[in-house]
């Protein structure tokens, strides 16, 4: 009997897929009662806000006084904006390279830490890299200003040592965005290992020793049975750093003040300024609407890429 | 219907753990700052919330009015902010919410906003009819009084403000060989002092000891200083349009930079860090007003201040703090005794301090700031704070147009890019003065 006719032919009882137990009288109750509270956080913190960030983006609002609907102006502002384009260039550019930090040199630590070594040492690794993730974005980020300062800093006194001269990490163009980057892969980087340590524990050590009494070297055994087993590992840390890369605010806030010039800003510190520096309620949440469109956007194409890539075994 | 009662316990758990959650995630964000049901008459006041200091001051001000008149109940309501505009940003968003607060701390930034967007109901009334305001007043110095006037409106009384002045590590100073600078100093003799006081002290061929800093993130103890003695401002004296490109200003910056440029001054740095660069040794001067030295004591005493050196004219920035009261108000003369009050004696006393517990700003009244270095609160040169208001008479007030946060922001973005050399001085502030056009308007 096909399962379509079962839904064909039968009552409520019958719709369950065989071998589940029956659903019983109240389940349905007990399971809303489960769902209530992520429901209500669901709607009170998620689509509430949602909702009312796209009502907001037609209207001209300055928190203080009665808002004025305006139609598609902010959209098309956004067209005029002269330092929008920039600010996108700038994100993306230090979240692609955040991204390719966490995915690559990710796997690549992640690989070196499940090889042989004593469980004390591991632990340790493994602390060392998980601690940043645990601390505040913000906490981590004064310590590194500290440490990067162009002129007093600890970094250009060890790199004087060795003879070089000193960087303006934080005060100029070139250098700036690369100390977001790699604040933020510093404190992120954590977060990619534990998931690729959790991937590399789940794959079947006999398909490894299988290769190895094929004679398979170890390259060989990485590419043809760990990374194919790990590629779902990888789509989701590539899906997940993609959107936190995209809206980092507390490194380059705290850091470099999203200077010199737009040179380190995020579109999120820009949209933040825009609502809470220029109380432009309206404009801000119009920024705040495309860029989610342009991250749903990214996200369907790693979706739609991963499909030849990606192997669920 | 036959419901098992398991599931009956279950449902009605989950519901009340679920309303439970949702109840204390309501009241938990502001416990504390739910306005008083008691039958008695409620204050509710918004400050910034910038460290321990503002909380103990507000809560004993507020503690010390309730004392003093029984059945009112004061309720503080703590605003988070990284600095005055986005404090204010978070005051806005909180009235956007339906909380309407009697009073809310201001500094002279926030003059021009709130009185542009009619959030504040001007004193002058009160003023003219309570004798008691006018001897106050006769004892707080008439530029505070200007600062806080907006197209003739009074804004607020000022409980304590801020000048800027030069600190400078009096060890560093002693161990270079160097007097301590005088009032009358010049841009020249700050250039000099400051180079001697540059010094490589490790032997790797660069200097790790400076002569100066000052504060990347801030207008007020950065450039503007510098910009008024060089006789300029970054807006006209109405703040309703951007004096930005200035030849005033053009010096002003350009001397700044040339301390860069000299190896005189290191890549500027936010104030926090200024703090502790100073504190090591590592800068041996910077300029602030009064509120490092809550950071600074009582363990860390080697400092002394003097005034900012002449340029082509001397002038004191200045900028203060009040409680102006809110139109939204529902007891406005209850407010204006509790402004009142923030300038009492006894609350004045509180921003005097000790030497083991500074105040954070200067009493705004002449009487009780003249008492700092009578009861041994450092700097030694502690007269100097009120002296510079009251001696001399030219006065720059803070320049803060209605969008302020709007307008530090773009002259902090342009300043950036100048001291980084990406910049040249004059197109760094011919842009910045183009953007401020649109920003700075009356």
């Amino acid at each position: 009997m096909t399962s379509s006719t079962i839904r064909s032919g039968a009552g409520d009882h019958a719709v369950a897929d065989p071998g589940s137990p029956a659903p019983r009288r109240g389940d349905g109750l007990a399971a809303l009662a489960f769902l209530t509270p992520s429901i209500i956080t669901f709607l009170v913190f998620v689509l509430a806000p949602t909702v009312g960030v796209l009502v907001l983006s037609f209207y001209n609002w300055n928190l203080l006084s009665d808002g004025t609907f305006t139609g598609f102006d902010n959209f098309v502002r956004l067209l005029h904006d002269g330092r929008l384009l920039g600010v996108y260039g700038s994100t993306a550019y230090m979240a692609l390279v955040i991204l390719a930090v966490n995915v690559a040199l990710g796997l690549l630590l992640a690989v070196l830490l499940e090889t042989r070594m004593p469980r004390w040492l591991r632990g340790l690794f493994r602390l060392s890299f998980l601690f940043p993730f645990v601390v505040s974005a913000s906490a981590v980020a004064l310590i590194w200003r500290f440490l990067l300062n162009k002129d007093l800093g600890l970094v250009n006194y060890l790199l004087g040592l060795l003879g070089a001269d000193r960087i303006d990490w934080l005060g100029s163009s070139a250098f700036a965005p690369v100390s977001v980057i790699v604040v933020n892969s510093w404190k992120t980087i954590g977060f990619s290992i534990l998931v690729y340590i959790a991937g590399l524990q789940s794959i079947p050590k006999e398909l490894r020793e299988a290769a190895i009494v094929d004679g398979a070297g170890a390259w060989t055994r990485f590419w043809r049975i760990t990374f194919p087993l790990l590629s779902p590992t990888v789509f989701f840390l590539v899906v997940i750093n993609t959107i936190n890369s995209f809206q980092i605010f507390a490194e380059p806030r705290v850091l470099t003040q999203g200077g010199p010039g737009d040179s380190s800003r995020t579109i999120v510190e820009y949209l933040y300024d825009r609502a809470f520096g220029d109380f432009d309620l309206g404009y801000a949440s119009a920024i705040g609407i495309t860029f989610a469109m342009v991250l749903v956007l990214l996200t369907a194409i790693q979706f739609w890429f991963s499909r030849r890539w990606t192997f669920y075994s | 219907m036959n419901i098992p009662y398991r599931k009956v316990a279950l449902v009605c758990a989950t519901a009340v753990l679920t309303a439970a959650a949702l109840t204390s995630c309501g009241s938990g964000t502001d416990s504390s700052s739910s306005p008083a049901s008691s039958g008695g008459k409620t204050l509710d006041i918004a400050y910034w919330n910038y460290g321990p200091a503002a909380e103990s001051g507000n809560k004993a001000t507020a503690d010390a009015f309730m004392a003093k008149h029984p059945g009112v109940k004061v309720t503080l309501t703590p605003v988070s902010g990284e600095n005055w505009g986005t404090y204010y940003a978070n005051v806005a968003t909180l009235i956007a919410s339906g909380k309407h607060p009697d009073l809310m701390v201001i500094s002279g930034e926030g003059a021009q906003f709130v009185h542009a967007n009619n959030l504040v109901l001007p004193i002058n009334s009160y003023v003219d009819k309570d004798p008691e305001a006018k001897t106050l007043l006769a004892d707080i110095a008439q530029g505070l009084i200007n600062g806080f006037t907006v197209k003739g409106d009074i804004v607020t009384l000022t409980w304590g403000w801020n000048d800027m002045v030069v600190y400078y590590n009096t060890a560093v100073f002693k161990k270079a060989g160097i007097a301590p600078p005088t009032a009358d100093w010049t841009w020249d003799d700050f250039k000099a002092t400051a180079k001697k006081l540059t010094k490589d002290t490790n032997g790797d061929g660069k200097p790790d000891q400076y002569g100066f800093t000052w504060a990347s993130n801030e207008i007020f103890p950065g450039i503007m200083p510098w910009v008024a003695n060089a006789g300029g401002n970054l807006t006209s004296d109405d703040v309703c349009t951007a004096t930005a490109d200035t030849p005033q200003v053009n010096k002003a910056v350009g001397f700044l930079k040339g301390l860069i440029d000299e190896g005189i001054a290191p890549a500027p740095m936010p104030m926090a860090d200024v703090f502790t660069r100073f504190q090591n040794g590592q800068v041996a001067m910077f300029g602030a007003g009064r509120w490092p030295i809550a950071t600074f004591l009582p363990k860390f005493k080697d400092f002394d201040i003097q005034l900012y050196p002449k340029g082509d004219t001397y002038k004191t920035v200045f900028g203060g703090a009040g409680y102006p009261i809110l139109k939204s108000s529902q007891n406005p003369d209850l407010a204006w005794e509790y402004q009142k009050f923030t300038v009492s004696n006894e609350i004045e006393e509180k921003y005097v301090g000790t030497p083991e517990k500074p105040g954070d700003s200067i009493p705004s009244r002449r009487s009780l700031a003249q008492t700092i270095s009578k009861v041994g609160v450092p700097p030694l040169n502690s007269d100097l704070f009120y002296d510079s208001i009251d001696k001399y008479p030219t006065l720059v007030p803070y320049p803060a147009p209605a969008k302020y946060s709007t307008f530090e922001s773009t002259v902090l973005r342009y300043l950036q890019k100048i001291f980084a050399g990406e910049s040249s001085v004059a197109d760094g502030l011919k842009g910045m003065q183009s953007e401020l056009t649109s920003i700075v308007t009356c």
